[in-house]
């Protein structure tokens, strides 16, 4: 059996159509903010029998329905697009980062897992008709997926939108991460079991026990034996063969390896090479290039088509079913929010914080799409509940970051000298020493946030006589560490400037006073120099005081955010 | 003063004399005591081969105290240590052990994943022992961490060394995920470069808060995988005394199956290794 040059030209047609759309649309959505891959599902949806299908069902049939020799061919090369997408979500999965998680971020992944699986669970179990059963001796079966299909987190979205709200490096993004990551590994091995649940209704012939062993053998020898000889083996190649060739050869060769191991046994493809990806993704060997290479190779060229062909499958006008998609909307924020949250508030956050996590983590994106898919391929689900998958897929990744964004606004552990800026504690002062001057901040500061003044004022003192505080261009930054639990700021101007001993001998005009919680050192210096960055310009300093309100004041330094 | 008590476990091995006179020259150095000790049997042949020994270094009876324990050497040591209070203990080390040694461990490897104070381990003591010239100290933003490098620029002070360097490990988990959405390597790479400048400027601060003058010293900031990032570093600059605080918790077997930060530095030892501890 071959492709007929006709064959040919239209496949190859057909892919080159599927990746201009995919772009096209990844591009609106990334300048909206919003995942590229939503932008890619919406060119599958455009390109595919729900619009293209129905308004020119010629074009779409020759485009996509020419011959099933081309048919064939389009699902090999998304089968290769989704294998080689879990093998890229396997290599960014840290394996030591999952392994030594701090305490709150083992809570939240545990419950971020356990309440969501549980919500779906009971609910597809226990009423089975509202959530699009159809064959009642897959009860069980069915019941495993929701639960899955529910308690999944998309790690890409995730840390794409830690990145667009800037809290990407910070307790909350990497909290965030760690039980992402956990999540996307626990979420995996479960599916694969549900996977393999379904084969063994069918010709299979491993019973559940001797599978679920299988299963944890494989993991296990994969991350234990396979992972070491990785780590010999990448530099080794990078030695002697060329680079990046050799060890791209190498992580896509062991990646496709246990990809089909894994479909031999009875699971899905996806998972072997998942788990493959992870023991090449731990290689402290392993380039920072050559991920950049892996990643950049198939998020932009293997995973579109993918997606694309989702859309190219179903027609989601004709599948819309408004309660599936509201049940399924419904259980989803509601088990993964309320789960992570409360492991976030368990683990010491505080509310604000917690919730900040559990929209985080709510976002399902490219991960839920593929699971979707392969239960629809598998014969578990219809297109109705796979329709309202996919749109739960993309609502959730969409409402993910507005819904951040609002608690972090909110968010009280504030760690930039804008947002801790009150109006109460700016003071102008007349005042021609610098003790004075410290007396008249501390004083301010310990009736405004009702601290004691000796405390404040002996400790400030205190880390003054050790060497002076004063910095350059008429900045000075008196500070201490005391026993509070959020940082305190207060800002005084004084324009004839007041000998500070600063670094450059000039008199201090714009002195921040900075009191920071004892116990947690860093965010003195976390503070210390993103004060010393911003204003470390005459221009702006000049600027600053010359204000002469409060609230100019204030308006002034945001800007400089 | 930096360290009052130095507990050394003698051996009769190649290396014994080597790590003795390197044991008496930081006595002197820091001027404290010296406690000697010795894993085995109490009897005249062994004894005379202690004082044998001793002898060579030219110090006097009365400048060591020697203490003789039975049982595993390594548990052995480590409770002698804390028996005695011993505040730092000196051992000396291959940098590398192989495979089998490294997942039963060793005696220098267990004292420096469990001693209860502070380990020094010398990767070459020779029969004349040299001075530490290049000193890099590993900084975590914490109080021990204060407390590593205060003490070590005493050390380095003493020493009156050429270099004193302060290094930063920072990591972010996952960062080469946020390429794979937006397909944008420019961004990812603007905010590694705007952290990389955060870190520098909090260590610079870390520095000045800590007063420390009479030596020059330089920050570093190192973005990667916390320990195997640090590592490197240190064995191409050619340091000879790496600093570490300690870890928090006390290492197990599962660390060394899956290695993570300090295990980068303690299976590879890129050169001789202080790891401070309270």
């Amino acid at each position: 059996m071959s492709l007929s040059p006709i064959d040919i030209t239209i496949f190859l047609l057909s892919i080159s159509v599927i990746l201009f759309f995919a772009r096209g649309f990844g591009e609106i959505l990334r300048y909206l903010k919003q995942p590229i891959v939503i932008g890619e599902i919406i060119a599958g949806i455009i390109l595919g029998p729900t619009i293209l299908g129905t308004l020119f069902p010629d074009t779409f049939n020759s485009l996509f329905n020419q011959s099933e020799e081309v048919v064939i061919a389009l699902n090999g090369i998304t089968l290769l697009g989704v294998v080689m997408l879990l093998l890229i979500s396997g290599i960014e999965i840290d394996l030591s980062l999952v392994l030594r998680q701090s305490k709150a971020a083992v809570i939240i992944s545990v419950l971020g897992i356990i309440f969501p699986f549980g919500i779906g669970f009971f609910s597809a179990y226990l009423f089975p008709q509202y959530l699009g059963l159809t064959d009642y001796n897959m009860r069980l079966v069915y019941a495993l997926f929701v639960g899955t299909a529910l308690s999944i987190t998309a790690l890409p979205v995730v840390a794409r939108t830690l990145m667009d709200l800037q809290i990407f490096k910070s307790e909350i993004g990497y909290l965030i991460m760690a039980a992402a990551m956990f999540n996307d590994l626990i979420g995996w091995i479960i599916f694969s079991v549900v996977l393999g649940m379904i084969g063994q209704n069918t010709e299979h012939s491993l019973s559940l026990s001797s599978l679920i062993i299988v299963i944890l053998g494989f993991i296990l020898f994969v991350l234990l034996f396979v992972r070491k000889f990785i780590n010999y083996a990448i530099p080794f190649i990078q030695k002697r063969f060329t680079f990046p060739g050799g060890v791209l050869n190498f992580i896509f060769v062991l990646g496709f390896l246990g990809a089909a191991f894994t479909e031999y046994i009875g699971v899905h493809a996806i998972f072997g090479v998942f788990i493959v990806g992870i023991a090449i993704g731990d290689s402290v060997h392993l380039k920072e290039e050559t991920r950049e290479i892996i990643y950049q190779f198939v998020t932009n060229i293997f995973a579109p088509l993918f997606f694309v062909s989702i859309g190219l499958r179903i027609n989601f006008i004709e599948n819309f079913d408004l309660v599936l998609v509201t049940v399924f909307l419904v259980l989803a924020f509601a088990g993964k929010v309320i789960g992570c949250s409360l492991g976030a508030y368990l683990g010491g956050l505080n509310k604000n914080d917690s919730l900040i996590i559990g929209f985080g983590m709510n976002s399902r994106g490219a991960m839920e799409i593929v699971l979707g898919t392969l239960a629809y391929q598998y014969g578990l689900v219809n297109e109705k509940v796979f329709v309202a998958i996919v749109i739960m897929a993309l609502v959730t990744s969409i409402s993910s970051a507005p819904i951040m964004n609002y608690f972090l606004k909110k968010a009280k552990t504030k760690l930039r000298f804008d947002m801790l800026l009150k109006n109460e504690t700016i003071i102008f002062s007349k005042v021609k020493s610098k003790t004075e001057l410290i007396n008249e901040l501390c004083t301010n500061v310990a009736n405004y946030h009702k601290l004691n003044f000796n405390t404040v004022y002996n400790e400030v003192m205190k880390r003054e006589e050790l060497i002076s505080t004063g910095l350059e261009k008429h900045l000075a930054i008196p500070h201490a560490r005391i026993n509070i639990k959020e940082p305190i700021v207060a800002v005084a101007i004084q324009p004839d400037g007041i000998e500070w001993n600063s670094l450059d001998n000039l008199p201090a005009k714009f002195i921040v006073l900075l009191l920071t919680p004892a116990d947690k050192p860093e965010i003195q210096l976390k503070l210390l120099s993103d004060i010393a960055k911003k204003f470390n310009d005459v221009k702006i300093i000049d600027d600053i005081i010359s204000s002469r309100y409060s609230h100019e004041l204030i308006s002034k330094v945001k800007q400089l955010y | 003063m930096i360290f009052n008590k130095i507990g050394l476990a003698i051996t009769f091995s190649p290396n014994g004399l080597p790590l003795l006179k390197s044991a008496v020259r930081l006595q002197k150095l820091f001027n404290c005591q010296l406690c000697l000790i010795h894993v085995g049997d109490k009897n005249p042949e062994t004894e005379s081969q202690i004082k044998n020994l001793v002898e060579k270094t030219g110090i006097s009876e009365k400048s060591f105290s020697l203490i003789w324990k039975k049982g595993e050497p390594s548990k052995s040591i480590i409770s002698a240590a804390s028996e005695n209070g011993i505040d730092l203990l000196i051992a000396g080390a291959l940098e590398k052990e192989n495979v089998i040694k490294y997942y039963l461990g060793s005696v220098a490897r267990t004292i420096m994943r469990e001693s209860p104070c502070s380990v020094l381990i010398l990767t070459n003591p020779c029969e004349e022992p040299k001075e530490f010239k290049k000193f890099c100290v590993s900084v975590d933003f914490t109080s021990l961490g204060e407390s590593a490098v205060r003490k070590s620029y005493q050390f380095a002070k003493l020493e009156n060394a050429e270099e004193f360097m302060m290094i930063k490990e920072f990591e972010v988990p996952g960062l080469a995920i946020t390429v794979y959405d937006s397909g944008s390597t420019d961004d990812t790479e603007k905010s590694k470069q705007e952290w990389q400048i955060e870190e520098e400027e909090k260590l610079k601060f870390f520095a000045k808060e800590l007063n420390l003058t009479g030596l020059y010293y330089s920050t570093v900031a190192l973005f990667g995988r916390q320990g195997w990032e640090a590592r490197n570093f240190v064995k191409n600059n050619g340091t000879d005394l790496f600093v570490i605080p300690s870890p928090p918790k006390k290492l197990k077997f599962f660390d060394k199956l899956f290695q993570h930060d300090i295990e980068f530095i303690l299976s590879k030892l890129p050169c001789s290794l202080l790891i401070i501890r309270e």
